[in-house]
């Protein structure tokens, strides 16, 4: 607010409320201008909007049942904390969030330099139809279901006549069973999970790069820039922004470990190591019917991610000037 | 005149509306959700028109309408339906029901039971003890527990006959990994799989190995799970040697269902186990579309040095089954639809399917056709009554008569809440173990610390808990 509009707003001018109703009435014809020129964005955007108020706000009111006894013939009973302290005292959910943060950052570690390290190598492909061709054969795992996946995988991971194993064996190493060793089965999700999607998500970071500038492109050429100091000072840092963004968005969704994943690829020798707590929420809330307990673990699980995102977005502030807001 | 004739028409049309008003009374609505029993099937909406005909025959006028609940992921789908306050009449639980009952939402189903005219005789003997213990889920169906199967000519092939002992086991499944039987020129055959863990093999091993029950006496007279006592160790010391023989599968904990019935039709594995008549048939229906002609055998369980049977039956409670819901304003109409259903007419009908489509008749002589392979009953299958008409295979008649036979009561129990962490904890650790000991990851003599370990998971506090409800009992 500036000086003047605070000295007009003062009480010893006595045509304020004037002005004031003068400012809102402008305000209005603006509002009603922009309606007029855009309604046609505003409906289309209606539906997007009413699908995060039914599906991602309005779940948030009910997640109250976490502070009450639930009961199949209202009303429920509130209980406050109870459910909380139910849930820390507990060695199993301790497990499985350990478990979760382990199995999470190893993907956030090991899978994010992909998709950008894919996009990278795309762009530097120079052929139209094989640029088409790899991209198309990276997107399809991404459109497989994790059932299918986990089939694809146990066979291929099986110590008896697996590939992974036949090739092991061609150079002399005895063979493992990936899908029963404690050691191994982290690794196993996450490559999965790399296999899957590092092809899908590397559009955005391809869409990106095709962002760029190419003058930027033409002078590093003129000042004699090969391809790896093209992609180092000119293609990265053009999509820090977009890295950023991702890396923050998916801060928010880092304990979101993939409960289909898990499930399909779990088995009774490592379920100990991979009991995640979306599973874990799972069998709780849906298969034993303890809802009010599960909607617990997946309210202190979506507080952490809040924090996780805050904590991004200031580190990704810090470091690269870039964050959501 | 005229003040006489309007009087005269009004009382005829009252008396005449008075007559039919009876008639034209609307249909008690029920509610029923099941598990592939949806208004999306036109079969299931046939199925319920002549069931809604024959009850309104014998004077009970129902409108039963069935909840649209997808088959797939049943129980998740359920549970948030009745979560959400949404609760028909009558409900068909695969779990989730214990809750329920926690909050009263489910009848107790045995006086309404016992007023019954057909459904009281209709229950099968596992019905009658899991209604003693549990009186709010009805399963009308014969017990289920797997049984080994193994293709005919196989079996042949060997030159052995049905395996009778522990050792005639080890003896066929050795025939079947070096006989090459599937004739691919590789001994590659698995005598046995099972899918994901032993179940399958605890079915017929375990009264071979003295395991008697889920509780038994330690040599200090104490009651304990068997599954810390020397008879499962000396079982699991076999299934490692079956392992170490190359017969069991060393792959079964990464086996689903669909691989090991893969690995049956492709000839990995000579013998596998089907939890009932029915799934044995269509073991058999798909073996014979890879090997066209091919015939299914039901082997015996064996005797061992423990005894012999199939394993003891959890009589604790129905795993799954209808449920009436204590909020419903019918009850007495549903036990009604519950009881036809338990009738010869309403065996006839859900049985048997349809005249013409699953069945032909001529006079008394009844013929089933070839859809009578995809018909299944969809409210029970009554211990009293027989069809007209056999087309279960010998195998399959076979399942259903040993088990009937073997059929021992375990002496498990309904566990409350509290334990429920123990419970999953002890689990995991027993199927963690169990794999390591078959697989060669740790030795048989490491059983002690298994033991110790399970006891530390929550088994301590089980079997406390045990002994004071076993003794109770006693």
């Amino acid at each position: 607010m500036t000086n003047r509009d605070e000295a007009m707003i003062s009480p010893k001018f006595g045509n304020v409320p004037k002005l004031s109703a003068r400012r809102r009435q402008g305000r209005l014809a603006v509002a009603a201008d922009g309606w007029r020129r855009w309604w046609p964005y505003y409906v289309m955007m209606a539906p997007g909007i009413l699908f995060f108020l039914v599906f991602h706000y309005l779940p948030i009111w009910e997640a109250r049942i976490a502070f009450e006894q639930v009961r199949i013939v209202p009303p429920n009973i509130w209980v406050g904390i109870k459910h909380f302290q139910v849930l820390f005292s507990s060695p199993v959910f301790w497990q499985v969030l350990a478990n979760t943060l382990i199995i999470s950052a190893m993907k956030m570690v090991f899978f994010l330099p992909v998709p950008i390290i894919v996009a990278l190598l795309l762009n530097e492909v120079r052929g139209g139809s094989l640029r088409k061709f790899i991209q198309s054969a990276i997107y399809l795992p991404h459109f497989l279901s994790w059932v299918v996946i986990a089939g694809i995988f146990i066979a291929a991971l099986s110590p008896t006549d697996g590939a992974v194993n036949n090739l092991l064996g061609m150079a002399g190493m005895a063979p493992r069973s990936f899908m029963t060793d404690t050691g191994a089965i982290r690794w196993v999700l996450v490559f999965t999970e790399i296999w899957r999607s590092a092809g899908w998500d590397s559009l955005l970071y391809l869409a990106a790069i095709i962002a760029i500038d190419q003058q930027l492109y033409d002078a590093a050429e003129i000042d004699g820039a090969n391809r790896w100091q093209k992609i180092r000072h000119v293609t990265l840092p053009g999509i820090v922004p977009t890295i950023a963004t991702l890396f923050i968005l998916n801060a928010g969704m880092f304990l979101n470990a993939d409960l289909n994943q898990v499930i399909n690829l779990s088995n009774d020798v490592v379920r100990s190591k991979i009991d995640i707590v979306d599973t874990y929420v799972y069998r709780i809330g849906l298969q034993t019917g303890e809802y009010s307990l599960a909607t617990a673990a997946g309210l202190f699980k979506a507080v952490l991610g809040t924090m996780m995102i805050v904590i991004a977005h200031f580190v990704s502030k810090r470091l690269t000037g870039k964050g959501v807001w | 005149m005229l003040r006489k004739m309007v009087l005269l028409a009004s009382t005829a049309l009252a008396l005449s509306l008075g007559a039919v008003a009876p008639t034209m009374a609307e249909p008690i609505k029920i509610r029923v959700v099941s598990k592939d029993f949806t208004p999306s099937n036109p079969d299931d909406v046939k199925h319920l028109q002549r069931i809604e005909d024959a009850l309104r025959a014998q004077g009970t006028d129902l409108d039963i309408e069935l909840v649209d609940l997808p088959s797939s992921g049943y129980a998740d789908k359920l549970s948030v339906m009745l979560l959400s306050g949404d609760i028909p009449d009558l409900i068909y639980f695969q779990g989730g029901d214990a809750k329920m009952v926690e909050q009263g939402v489910l009848e107790d189903l045995g006086p309404m039971l016992a007023e019954t005219k057909y459904l009281k005789d209709a229950l099968w003997p596992h019905n009658v003890e899991r209604l003693k213990n549990y009186p709010y889920l009805l399963y009308v169906y014969p017990v289920r527990g797997p049984q080994p199967v193994i293709r005919k000519d196989w079996l042949e092939k060997t030159g052995l006959k049905a395996p009778e002992t522990v050792e005639d086991y080890v003896t066929l499944f050795k025939a079947i990994k070096d006989g090459d039987l599937d004739g691919n020129g590789v001994a590659d055959s698995y005598g046995v799989t099972t899918a994901d863990n032993t179940n399958e093999l605890d079915s017929i091993f375990n009264q071979a190995f003295g395991i008697t029950g889920t509780w038994m006496k330690n040599p200090a007279g104490e009651w304990v799970h068997s599954r810390t006592t020397a008879q499962e160790k000396d079982k699991i010391a076999f299934y490692a040697s079956l392992r170490e023989q190359g017969l069991y599968d060393p792959e079964y904990i990464t086996t689903k269902f669909d691989v090991k019935e893969d690995k049956f039709y492709t000839g990995r594995a000579g013998v596998i186990f089907g939890s009932s008549g029915e799934v044995i048939d269509i073991y058999g229906g798909k073996m014979r579309q890879v090997h066209p002609g091919a015939e299914l055998v039901l082997l015996p369980p064996p005797k061992g040095p423990g005894g012999q049977g199939l394993a003891a039956v959890d009589v604790s409670k129905e795993s799954r089954g209808l449920a009436i819901s204590t909020v419903s304003e019918h009850k007495a109409e549903v036990m009604k639809l519950l009881d036809f259903m338990a009738s010869p007419d309403g065996q006839m009908f859900d049985r048997l399917g349809f005249e013409g489509q699953e069945y032909t008749k001529d006079g008394d002589s009844y013929k089933v056709t070839d859809k009578i392979a995809t018909w299944y009953a969809r409210f029970m299958v009554a211990a009293n009554w027989t069809p007209p008409v056999v087309w279960q295979s010998e195998a399959a008649q076979q399942s259903l008569a040993t088990i009937q036979k073997d059929f021992k009561p375990d002496n498990t129990f309904v566990w409350p809440a509290d334990y429920a962490a123990d419970l999953d904890a002890t689990e995991n650790v027993y199927r963690s173990w169990v794999y390591k000991f078959i697989s060669g990851a740790a030795k048989m003599d490491q059983w002690d610390q298994y033991v110790a370990e399970w006891e530390a998971a929550g088994g301590k506090r089980l079997n406390d808990y045990a002994r004071t409800v076993i003794d109770a009992e006693k």
